[in-house]
């Protein structure tokens, strides 16, 4: 991208103040690194100084050591993925319902698929895809590690054709 | 409206009657096993598994030994997007029009006019 | 959603010792109010509703779990199954997320032939949708012909797809099908008559007595919640924010098609009915135009099934509102991650404050005007209201139940059995049942 949009430029100084900076991928879309503890004034500059409202949706990747928790932005032609690392071993996060108050549901997937504990989630006790007799020595779904087999095996279910 | 009452009504009176089908229409499976070659690319692209490829022997082709395949239709899970049609090069399968295909006997589902030559 | 200790404690004293006029009501999984199965529970005072806590998850299908492990060609199949009434458009926004990976560009026909079909899309799914509304309120008459007029568009589908519901069209890169020869003046045909008929039924709504009556005043959010909870679609539309993803951000033709977004600051049911209407008229035009300038050229540029890696993401507008896919190449043959966010679950924290006060008879109405598209499984919750104990039966125990009340014989054959087999576990048998 060889011009970046009004918006971007003002991200930049917020993402100084963060520690960090804006790395650009491919048409419109700008990729943002962030440590935990930094991540709040960031969003809050994100959403109270530039307007940018529009939380597309929260995005889990697993990413070897450590799980990827990507916030997706959205402000008049430019994504903006906000990328928090938390380690495996310990994966818990801050929950960003009072910033944005639309993430709730957001989360909880994220708590279900990758067992992600948000703290500060109001609805964090509950299961929203999972059934609720998931068993509670089965790693989570999406887990590069958890197996379809292993799943399938232990809910019971028959075996797909190959 | 008094409109609708002058028009003819719109249901179709299937099946006392036959329906209409569009040029385009995708129905059952049917292959040519005269212009089958068996070089497995409707195998390769089909998404959802229906084709394997049997192996029925061998053939001398100079002198080396060539396996010769065919392929085998499990035309119960077939999804009819026509991948395989379009990803043949010899133009040996064709979508039919028939879609009336619901059978108590899953053998029937089972297309092997390949292997059986 | 900050009062949730309050929603836990209003829960456990519902219909308790205590008289109190709340009371605790289920609302599905299965009920004939609702069109795919989800759990609502509904905290009521006498008939109106204070608090709605929702369970869903009931068509879960793993689908991203099932996308890591087949190749890409086929995800493109098995993402347009997400969905009956928008599939080409799950199709369009994965394709398009990877698009953007390859170093390939889509041509100018496919682009143009994509966006002729999605918009023939929306269309059905409005047309699907006034006539649900009409359903649900009771004038099943308006069902019926508005049914009627979808039956035009799908038979267009047909004759260029092949398929009415599936399209199976889209590939990498380009459409897999063109327009059949001298289709321009019957599409341009039809899509009058299309308008004429949407323009029909928006006086039928706006004058019919029945139809006011059960949408006016309903379904109110204020601007500055909907906002909040990053609602999509037509529910962000109908309080007034312009929020369009072919607007704000083009893709296929959008960018060369005229577009009108509509929005509407009435704020209620009606208008929601109102709005999309009119965006069906919108859509009829965009299609006229598109099929009379179609730019010449392949429709199709065919890559190699192995995609370099990268990540990209994409949004497309559904007729429900945006549809979000993030891709994920490591380099090979299957996808690393594919992540795809429905506009239903984006509205559903809408949707739950625009329950909020209304009565109980007007849920099929409010909750079908949110145009929503989950999916299915079942279960029992049970209520002790002595030891305050909550539970919930698990498949197998809702099947049993099942098996002893319909086949009381076949139950008591598999009690000896049990009784005999292990003796010790008779107690936990008798507890149960």
């Amino acid at each position: 991208m060889s011009q970046m949009s009004e918006t971007l430029t003002q991200l930049e100084k917020y993402a100084e103040e963060a520690g960090t900076k804006i790395t650009p991928l491919r048409k419109n879309e700008s990729l943002v690194e962030v440590v935990q503890d930094r991540l709040e004034p960031f969003l809050g500059h994100l959403v109270n100084d530039l307007q940018i409202r529009h939380l597309m949706t929260i995005t889990g990747l697993d990413l070897g050591q450590n799980l990827g928790i990507t916030y997706e932005f959205f402000k008049e032609r430019d994504t903006i993925h906000v990328r928090l690392l938390v380690p495996k071993t310990k994966p818990q996060a801050a929950s960003i319902v009072n910033i944005v108050p639309g993430a709730i549901l957001y989360e909880m997937e994220l708590q279900d698929m990758f067992g992600i504990e948000f703290i500060g989630n109001p609805w964090k006790d509950h299961k929203l895809l999972l059934p609720d007799e998931w068993p509670a020595d089965l790693p989570p779904p999406l887990l590069k590690t958890t197996k379809a087999d292993q799943i399938r095996r232990r809910l019971g279910l028959e075996a797909a054709k190959p | 409206m008094f409109r609708f009452m002058l028009e003819k009504p719109t249901t179709e009176a299937y099946p006392f009657k036959p329906i209409q089908l569009t040029e385009r229409f995708r129905g059952k499976l049917d292959i040519d096993p005269a212009k089958c070659t068996g070089c497995q690319v409707c195998a390769l692209v089909c998404p959802a598994s229906v084709i394997t490829m049997v192996d029925l022997g061998t053939r001398k082709v100079g002198d080396r030994e060539l396996k010769v395949r065919r392929p085998l239709f499990d035309l119960s899970t077939c999804i009819l997007c026509g991948e395989c049609v379009d990803n043949c090069a010899f133009n040996a399968l064709e979508m039919t029009k028939r879609f009336e295909t619901a059978t108590p006997n899953k053998a029937e589902l089972l297309m092997n006019k390949a292997i059986v030559q | 959603m900050s009062t949730a200790p309050d929603q836990q404690r209003r829960e456990e004293s519902a219909g308790l010792m205590e008289y109190s006029t709340e009371s605790l009501v289920p609302f599905g999984p299965i009920h004939p109010a609702l069109k795919e199965p989800e759990y609502f529970k509904l905290v009521l005072e006498g008939e109106r509703i204070i608090n709605v806590i929702p369970r869903i998850g009931y068509v879960h299908r793993g689908l991203e779990k099932a996308a890591e492990s087949r190749p890409w060609v086929q995800n493109m199949y098995m993402f347009e199954r997400t969905c009956g009434i928008c599939s080409f458009v799950h199709s369009v926004c994965y394709g398009q997320a990877v698009e953007e990976l390859t170093m390939f560009q889509t041509p100018r026909r496919a682009k143009y032939l994509r966006t002729i079909i999605l918009e023939m899309e929306r269309i059905h799914s409005h047309l699907l949708w006034v006539g649900l509304m009409g359903h649900w309120a009771g004038f099943d008459t308006l069902f019926m012909w508005v049914w009627n007029d979808r039956e035009v568009v799908l038979d267009l589908v047909e004759a260029i797809a092949g398929n009415r519901v599936h399209k199976s069209m889209n590939a990498f890169c380009g459409v897999r099908r063109d327009l059949p020869e001298n289709m321009t003046d019957r599409i341009v045909e039809r899509m009058r008559f299309l308008t004429d008929r949407a323009r029909y039924y928006r006086d039928v709504i706006d004058t019919e007595e029945t139809m006011l009556k059960r949408t006016e005043n309903m379904g109110r959010v204020s601007a500055d919640t909907v906002e909040k909870l990053c609602a999509v679609g037509p529910m962000a539309r109908y309080v007034g924010l312009k929020r369009d993803v072919r607007f704000d951000d083009p893709y296929a033709a959008y960018d060369e098609v005229p577009l009108d977004v509509i929005t509407t600051t009435q704020g209620d049911v009606h208008a929601l009915l109102r709005l999309r209407l009119d965006e069906l008229i919108v859509s009829a035009n965009m299609v006229t135009y598109a099929v009379q300038n179609l730019p010449d050229g392949p429709i199709r540029v065919k890559i190699p099934p192995i995609i370099p890696a990268g990540e990209h993401s994409s949004h497309c507008e559904a007729p429900r509102g945006e549809i979000f896919y993030y891709a994920k190449s490591t380099g090979g043959r299957t996808p690393d991650r594919i992540k795809s966010r429905q506009p239903t679950m984006a509205n559903i924290p809408t949707a739950l404050e625009m329950l909020k006060g209304q009565t109980l008879a007007d849920i099929p109405i409010v909750l079908t005007a949110i145009d929503p598209c989950f999916g299915c499984m079942d279960r029992m919750s049970f209520y002790d209201t002595e030891t305050n104990h909550k539970w919930t039966w698990s498949g197998e125990q809702l099947r049993q139940y099942g098996i002893n009340y319909y086949f009381p014989e076949r139950a008591k054959k598999q009690r000896d059995i049990a009784r005999k087999a292990a003796p010790a576990a008779n107690q936990c048998l008798k507890e149960e049942f």
